[in-house]
């Protein structure tokens, strides 16, 4: 036995003496490479950036030039004089100690001074206390949690619904939940704050179309179809969506949603609509601008929405079809790494939307005083009137703009302050002047809510005409 | 699955073949396809040695130079997305411990194959043909190189 397998190993010694030299060479230099891989070559990172040499390095540092910490601001800057707030903001708001009636909180409905509401959520913090202490997936989902989002989901009439403790962590945490790097997004240009930050946090490609123009974006899909073709294997592995608003806060008109549905056919792009301003206003019973148009709600890929506006609960949810909204439960960061919503403000969206589903009334009596008060706004000397007659939230911008900013929102605020000492109180929109994407002009937004009469928006239209009248030459 | 939440790992996949037990497995693995292969009656011993050699090669190009991207979501909104499992071992740092050692093992498994196969000649071809498949996608000149487009997306 060990005979045999000594012959063989002669042969095999044998065969490398009579190897061909051109395999032995072979051998020879994968020798010498294993030899330098393991001897002599450094790990490093491909790509490295740019590397200074010790002069530039002492010209930067002494170039620079130490920045304050906190940059220098005047003292009349808005953000530090701000209006203080006492008791709820209802229909009656307490500003500065001066009883005003609201016509700047987004209370829509009525529904923050519900008593219906207080009692379900006194009753609620009663039963759970006030906060949950943990994320959903940490022993912080309740039955509440449960029942409001099947309600919800019912109430839109969608498969499933999620909810977020915090209205504008919601569209921001759905958009980079389906888009990543490399994926295109097509959104308007006036979109909200929460959406550009979603926006941002997606690193998708952002192609933003002009505000409401269909054609715009339908020229872009094109563009975005052309270069499809030319790259087809690169086109199946790239998501496409559009980004929009049901009601948009910034410019209070409504988005053509058949003609976006048309387009998502045609082109093969998601749909995410944003649905805060609407949601609760639009349509014969409140489900937003889907009711409102006549869309089949199975055509939009995720409605989002906040709950702070309409339903005066704090939080957002998202809705959709079941394999849409499930993904969100990992991948939503918001949902995933956020405190879930407090029980008694999660009893209290339910119960808002028991009463908005119990009387559908409210919202024709909603569009009734939204048109009532867009017809008065009109004509006042100074100021245009932005925003389709059936907005609740409308922008009162400077028909001629001084061209600067701060004197253009100088003189806004004087107006306000002027409705304020006759006790209407109204608000200049603000934004975060470095960071919006495209900034708005500046205005006044006024709110209509149900519960405001008739003499209080003619006692407001009146304030505001003689405050511009004043102002405004 | 979130990945980046229990330990603070961006990626994973970058860290896998460094971690314990993997080499020796791999190294185990080579020999248990080995010895199947000389459990197969009437397939003489270079022919066997060849096809350790393929199979080898084989598995690796398509595991380490194929297959893209992640099989989890990770929290850098996909930067791994197109990238080879070689183009993501250690964030794309070359010369590293484990590249070195998933270098070294083609090249240590065809010289006992060439030794084995007693230099003929077509078996040469066969095997030199498939190290350079194995071996050539490792240079860091060919760090994120896609030839004519394939594998690109």
């Amino acid at each position: 036995m060990a005979a045999g397998q000594q012959w063989v190993l002669v042969e095999m010694v044998q065969a490398f003496y009579e190897a061909p030299a051109y395999h032995l060479i072979l051998e020879g230099i994968l020798i010498l490479w294993i030899v330098r891989l393991l001897f002599f070559s450094k790990t490093y990172k491909p790509h490295e950036t740019y590397k200074l040499t010790e002069k530039e390095k002492e010209d930067l540092i002494e170039e620079w030039q130490p920045e304050p910490l906190v940059p220098p601001v005047s003292k009349d800057h808005p953000s530090l004089n701000y209006d203080v707030v006492t008791g709820p903001p209802s229909h009656k708001i307490i500003i500065n100690g001066k009883e005003c009636t609201n016509f700047a909180s987004f209370n829509f409905l009525g529904l923050l001074d519900s008593d219906r509401v207080k009692d379900k959520a006194l009753a609620s913090l009663k039963k759970y206390g006030v906060g949950t202490c943990g994320p959903r997936g940490f022993y912080g989902t309740f039955d509440v949690h449960l029942e409001l989002e099947s309600r919800l989901a019912k109430f839109m009439r969608t498969e499933e619904a999620i909810i977020y403790s915090y209205g504008f962590a919601t569209i921001a945490s759905a958009i980079p939940a389906y888009s990543k790097r490399g994926d295109i997004i097509f959104v308007d240009e006036a979109a909200c704050f929460s959406i550009q930050k979603g926006l941002q946090a997606s690193r998708s490609f952002i192609k933003y179309f002009k505000h409401n123009d269909m054609e715009d974006l339908e020229r872009l899909l094109k563009e975005q179809e052309l270069e499809d073709q030319k790259n087809p294997r690169k086109a199946r592995v790239t998501r496409k969506f559009i980004v929009v608003e049901g009601l948009y806060i910034n410019t209070a008109d409504v988005c053509p949603l058949p003609e976006l549905v048309r387009l998502k056919y045609k082109y093969k792009v998601r749909i995410f609509l944003e649905e805060s301003m609407s949601f609760g206003v639009l349509g014969e019973h409140g489900k937003g601008v889907t009711e409102h148009f006549g869309v089949n709600i199975d055509d939009i890929d995720l409605i989002s929405a906040n709950m702070e506006n309409a339903v005066a609960s704090i939080g957002g949810f998202c809705c959709g079809r079941s394999f849409v909204i499930d993904h969100q439960r990992l991948s939503g960061q918001g949902y995933c790494f956020s405190a879930s919503l407090p029980p008694m403000l999660a009893a209290a969206a339910i119960e808002a939307l028991s009463i908005m589903e119990e009387d559908p009334e409210i919202f024709s009596v909603l569009k009734r005083r939204c048109s009532q008060v867009h017809q008065a706004l009109q004509g006042i000397p100074g100021l245009k009137l932005v925003g389709v007659p059936f907005s609740p939230a409308l922008h009162l911008q400077l028909e001629r703009s001084s061209g600067c900013r701060s004197s253009d929102l100088q003189l806004l605020r004087s107006i306000v302050d002027h409705c304020l000492d006759r006790h209407v109180a109204l608000t200049v929109a603000r934004y975060l002047e470095k960071e919006e994407r495209f900034m708005p002009p500046p205005s006044i937004r006024v709110v209509v809510t149900v519960e405001q009469t008739d003499e209080d928006i003619q006692k407001a239209v009146s304030c505001i005409r003689e405050a511009a009248s004043i102002f405004l030459r | 699955m979130n990945v980046g939440t229990a330990h603070s790992e961006v990626n994973p996949n970058t860290r896998v073949m460094n971690s314990r037990g993997m080499w020796l497995s791999y190294t185990l693995s080579i020999g248990l396809l080995h010895l199947i292969l000389l459990s197969i009656p009437f397939v003489s011993v270079p022919v066997v040695w060849t096809l350790t050699n393929m199979i080898h090669n084989l598995c690796m190009y398509l595991l380490l130079h194929t297959v893209k991207g992640t099989p989890f979501q990770t929290p850098d909104q996909g930067k791994a997305r197109l990238l080879t499992h070689w183009e993501q071992m250690d964030y794309g740092v070359q010369f590293t411990a484990s590249r070195k050692f998933l270098t070294v093992t083609p090249i240590v498994l065809y010289l006992l194959t060439s030794f084995y196969t007693k230099y003929d000649r077509v078996h040469f071809v066969v095997n030199t043909v498939s190290l350079l498949t194995v071996l050539i996608p490792k240079l860091p000149q060919l760090h994120g190189v896609r030839i004519f487009g394939i594998n690109k997306y």
